[in-house]
């Protein structure tokens, strides 16, 4: 019975191949992602000043994108290592989608801001001659640890499903077989080998949460260390560490309803699942939503000078409605969805989830421009377009193409490796069972 | 160190034209011929001039002012700057029409991008019932510059003599200074930047800023190249009504070109300010308040710019 | 039928000829290039000549940039009489040393003449300007009490003579300009040719022995040109250069960080990666216990 078990759960959970809708979706992120290419070309070629950046919003959607990818790679730690150490299991199954999330997310938070630099060609210049006082060369460091650390996290659960993944020769076709050999082809299953594993999961676990935080943390410095209205907070590395956990449990919601539908692990992603994650991500928006009041509240209850202009273009002025909608979609509309019983069935819960992933996304271009279009000095002496800030279609595109960059690598990973954690499943099944 | 550099300083004797007083002995010590100057070992390529007195007298090419032949500045010699001096500016705001000439001298002379201004005219109104006035703002040089805290790569840094450079060859364009500075004072140059041929293909100094380069931050430099040869700041000079003052504040002077006053008495009369004090970005530039003002305020902003 | 054809063609050459027409007028009007020449006398010793070159172009006067200059003395611009060339920079000016060359032509009389002589170029047309000048020597001294004497005197014949009735600015040297030696700014020279001036600049900074350079200045004037005379007093405050340059703060350089920044950055720095490292070693030891 239990044997039988064990070969379904294998065989439900090992990758496959795209099908025809696999097939399209992967061809269609990869043109998103070759016209995002093209247009970073051109930026190369002619400079940012095929960008709407300019003197004064000198950071666009970029850096807003950017805070979004260092933004929902946080995830990664908080269902791997914040549930694993609280010895929740009903966690399990997602960890390795909170994972792979988070190290997509982070390699391409750190090629966006690649994308950012004016002088790319000189990035050695941040090892060669970097400053140890720079909040950049804190956020160079952290996010290298954070990438590192979570592909550890990554790797050390995927060493038992290797060898069962090994044992599929004619199946994986020769590639497959080399790499997966080459990753895993020392590990025995023997007990001396599990202590190792068990122990090093451990350490990440909590190795992971000071450094996950440490890289919102730093990123929200890049905005703190200034002296800008709507910048110039106390509160802004809790701040952005909430909006984060918010947003990357939004991407989980997503991907585990995609991953779930597509690829029918009805039994593996179950219903209680998305019950679970959709009160944590009720609550996680609760939390967003209490440090938003005490980011715009307190400082709008002073309405200091220099930061009123700020403040009224966010409620009432020219980005009233961004506003409004980015935290209606990121949090109000969610929390109603999520708080019924009845919202947080998998479908409800998935569209809580885009609602959420998608609001988050503006919320980050909220904090990143208007600040920057309300100067401490009047804006003079500057063209009309100065005063203004619309991304170009190259920022569009290559925002896009690093979304769609993005989602490639999570899907890719998913045909190579399976998503649901084999071993894992099969080890809960058994305690469960022998309860 | 501090005797090094006083030593040093008192190496080279009077004025202008060295060489002579040289001669007459090392009794004579000047303290503030341009340090540059003071630094310059003897060529030991002699000219032969003419004296007033019609004698024939032999210069070191070193020493010739006002064209000394001054070897290029290295890149490690302008991030130190110039030695023992403190530079300062003092901008007059009851002096200030508007005129933009200190604007016009300095793109011209800095060939900046059109449309982008190192010194901007900011017409400025403290609140509905007070009286509005411009205030031209450079750079601020600030003595604990955010600009300069931010900076990844030492691209941009605070010199000894006060000046906060960029250095375009290390810059790698993240534009984090820009978002850093309150004064709003950083330009980008976006494009690349449309120089005539014979100042794109000089050789790039921190001190000149020139040539500027695609995908780098600039600002304004207090000139260092002209203050290094003992002369003002184009702007400083460029202004008809005297609103800037330059000096070294170890001089406890300032001038425009026509009127030289004593720094501290300047400000302590004049009642002046320096912007954003509670930052505690300690600025070097200085503001006398727009009292008694020689003209009226006129917001003639859009005739300005069809000019 | 003919004429109608025709017609058109004629209009097409014409407006296809306009623009080379407006263009040959517009060579032929270059705009007129003013050249200022002065004189300037430096401590009595050397003395050269400036050139500024200036042009109204839309209204407004501008400086003019890379103009050849060529520099005579005397009215003649005889080759014999070139004391040197030159190009205009940014500014418009251009400055020549008078060289040891001119010697035998300023020696022959107490008045001098000058020319300078701005080559044609694309946008200009050639351009002369001359300047006469007396010689003339200015003198600084100090008397007791802190007490600023200046010297006017010019070649009449022979003898340097004491000239009277000339502005002098006599003052402190400072960055660009001349501090005044009190509330004074200008003095006129009497009938012996002297200025005094009382030095009330109390506890002005001076080098580290408190050394300071004391001027006198003859500036534009119409007969004797610029003068200036330096002279190294006593009379300043004695200044202490100090300078944070090599302090650890935020905002100094590369390897002046704060030493707080730097064990709490290392700090970290080297426990996160220790565990990284320590957990790399334990995949080398994964991969041992699975060989054997």
């Amino acid at each position: 019975m239990e044997k039988l078990a064990e070969n379904k759960i294998i065989e439900d959970l090992l990758p496959q191949k795209f099908g025809k809708q696999g097939t399209i979706w992967v061809i269609s992120l990869i043109a998103v992602c070759a016209l995002g290419a093209f247009a970073y070309a051109r930026q190369l070629y002619y400079g940012l000043g095929v960008t709407a950046l300019r003197d004064y919003v000198s950071w666009g959607i970029y850096i807003s994108n950017f805070v979004f990818f260092v933004a929902i790679s946080l995830v990664g730690s908080l269902i791997t290592a914040v549930l694993r150490l609280t010895d929740v299991h009903w966690s399990t199954p997602l960890t390795r989608i909170a994972e792979i999330i988070a190290v997509s997310a982070i390699s391409f938070a750190g090629l966006i801001i690649i994308v950012d630099m004016g002088r790319p060609d000189r990035f050695y210049n941040l090892f060669i001659h970097g400053r140890l006082q720079s909040p950049i060369i804190w956020d160079v460091i952290v996010i290298t640890t954070y990438l590192f650390i979570s592909l550890l996290l990554l790797y050390f659960p995927l060493l038992p499903d290797l060898k069962i993944l090994i044992k599929y020769k004619e199946r994986n076709g020769k590639w497959l077989q080399k790499l997966y050999e080459f990753l895993g082809s020392f590990w025995k299953n023997t007990p001396a080998q599990f202590k190792i594993t068990d122990k090093a999961i451990n350490i990440l676990s909590i190795t992971i949460i000071p450094v996950a935080f440490a890289i919102h943390t730093v990123t929200s410095w890049l905005f703190a260390t200034t002296y800008r209205p709507g910048w110039d907070s106390t509160n802004f590395g809790a701040y952005f560490i909430s909006g984060a956990f918010l947003v990357g449990s939004g991407g989980v919601l997503i991907a585990m309803y995609v991953f779930r539908t597509h690829y029918k692990l009805e039994k593996y992603i179950t219903n209680d699942h998305f019950d679970k994650m959709g009160k944590v991500v009720v609550l996680l928006a609760l939390i967003y939503l209490y440090f938003n009041v005490n980011e715009f509240l307190v400082p709008a209850f002073k309405m200091k000078k220099s930061e009123e202009e700020h403040f009224m273009g966010l409620f009432t002025g020219e980005f009233a409605m961004v506003f409004w909608f980015a935290i209606s979609t990121a949090m109000l509309i969610p929390i109603l969805i999520l708080i019924f019983k009845q919202g947080r069935k998998p479908k409800a819960a998935f569209v809580a989830g885009i609602l959420v992933v998608v609001g988050s996304w503006f919320k980050r271009y909220l904090i990143v421009t208007p600040t920057l279009l309300h100067p401490f000095l009047p804006m003079s002496d500057a063209p009309e377009n100065y005063k203004h800030y619309f991304p170009t279609w190259e920022e569009w595109a290559i925002a896009g193409g690093s979304l769609a960059g993005a989602l490639l690598i999570v899907t890719l990973f998913a045909r190579i490796f399976p998503i649901i954690p084999i071993h894992e499943t099969i080890i809960e099944t058994e305690s469960h069972e022998n309860k | 160190m501090k005797n090094n550099e006083n030593s040093r300083r008192g190496f080279l004797a009077t004025t202008l034209v060295a060489g002579a007083a040289l001669a007459a002995g090392c009794g004579t010590k000047n303290p503030f011929t341009p340090e540059a100057i003071e630094e310059v070992k003897p060529s030991g390529e002699l000219v032969k001039l003419l004296s007033v007195d019609g004698e024939i007298i032999e210069v070191d090419k070193a020493f010739l002012k006002p064209v000394p032949s001054l070897p290029a500045i290295s890149n490690d010699e302008a991030r130190v700057g110039i030695p023992g001096k403190k530079f300062a500016m003092v901008i007059d705001l009851s002096r200030c029409k508007n005129l933009k000439k200190c604007q016009s001298a300095c793109n011209h002379m800095h060939q900046i991008h059109p449309g982008q201004n190192w010194i901007k005219l900011n017409a400025m109104q403290d609140a509905d019932h007070t009286a509005p006035y411009w205030q031209p703002t450079t750079c601020m040089h600030c003595d604990e510059p955010p600009c300069v805290k931010v900076c990844p790569v030492d691209a941009t840094f605070k010199r000894k003599d006060g000046i906060v450079l960029i250095d375009s060859d290390r810059c790698v364009g993240c534009r984090f200074c820009m978002a850093a500075c309150p004064y709003s004072t950083r330009v980008f140059n976006w494009e690349d930047p449309k120089l005539e041929p014979a100042i794109a293909e000089k050789p790039y100094n921190c001190e000149t800023s020139m040539p500027q380069k695609i995908g780098t931050v600039g600002k304004c430099d207090f000139c260092p190249d002209m203050v290094r040869q003992g002369n003002l700041p184009h702007c400083v000079s460029a202004c008809p009504n005297g609103v800037f003052f330059f000096g070294d504040i170890l001089e406890d002077s300032v001038t425009n070109g026509a009127e030289t006053f004593r720094f501290s008495e300047l400000i302590r009369d004049k009642a002046g300010y320096r912007l954003m004090e509670d930052l505690g970005t300690k600025p070097s530039v200085y503001y006398l308040p727009p009292v008694n003002r020689n003209f009226p305020f006129e917001n003639n902003t859009a005739e300005a710019t069809k000019e | 039928m003919k004429t109608n054809k025709i017609i058109p063609f004629i209009l097409i050459i014409v407006i296809g000829l306009y623009p080379s027409f407006l263009k040959a007028q517009e060579s032929e009007e270059k705009p007129t290039l003013s050249l200022n020449l002065k004189y300037f006398n430096n401590n009595n010793t050397t003395h050269h000549l400036q050139v500024q070159a200036k042009s109204k172009i839309d209204g407004k006067f501008q400086m003019i940039a890379q103009i050849p200059v060529q520099f005579y003395i005397t009215n003649d611009s005889n080759k014999n009489n070139l004391l040197g060339s030159g190009v205009t920079n940014e500014k418009g000016e251009a400055v020549i040393l008078i060289p040891s060359t001119a010697k035998v032509q300023w020696l022959k009389s107490p008045n001098q003449n000058f020319l300078v002589v701005a080559a044609s170029t694309k946008k200009f047309d050639e351009g002369r300007t001359e300047l006469a000048i007396t010689k003339a020597k200015l003198k600084i001294d100090t008397a007791d009490g802190r007490v600023i004497n200046a010297q006017i005197i010019a070649l009449v014949d022979t003898t340097w003579t004491p000239i009277s009735a000339v502005d002098v600015i006599v003052g402190v040297k400072r960055h660009g300009g001349i501090l005044n030696a009190n509330e004074t700014a200008t003095y006129a020279s009497d009938s012996l040719g002297f200025v005094m001036a009382e030095f009330q600049r109390e506890a002005i900074p001076g080098d580290a022995k408190g050394d300071i350079v004391i001027i006198a200045s003859v500036i534009d004037n119409d007969v004797y040109g610029n003068l200036t005379s330096e002279m190294i007093v006593p009379w300043g405050a004695k200044s202490v250069y100090t300078t944070n340059y090599n302090h650890r703060s935020l905002f100094a350089r590369r390897g002046y960080t704060p030493i707080w920044l730097e064990l709490l950055a290392y700090g970290i720095v080297v426990a996160v990666w220790s565990v990284i490292i320590y957990l790399l070693f334990q995949i080398m030891q994964l991969k041992k216990l699975g060989i054997e």
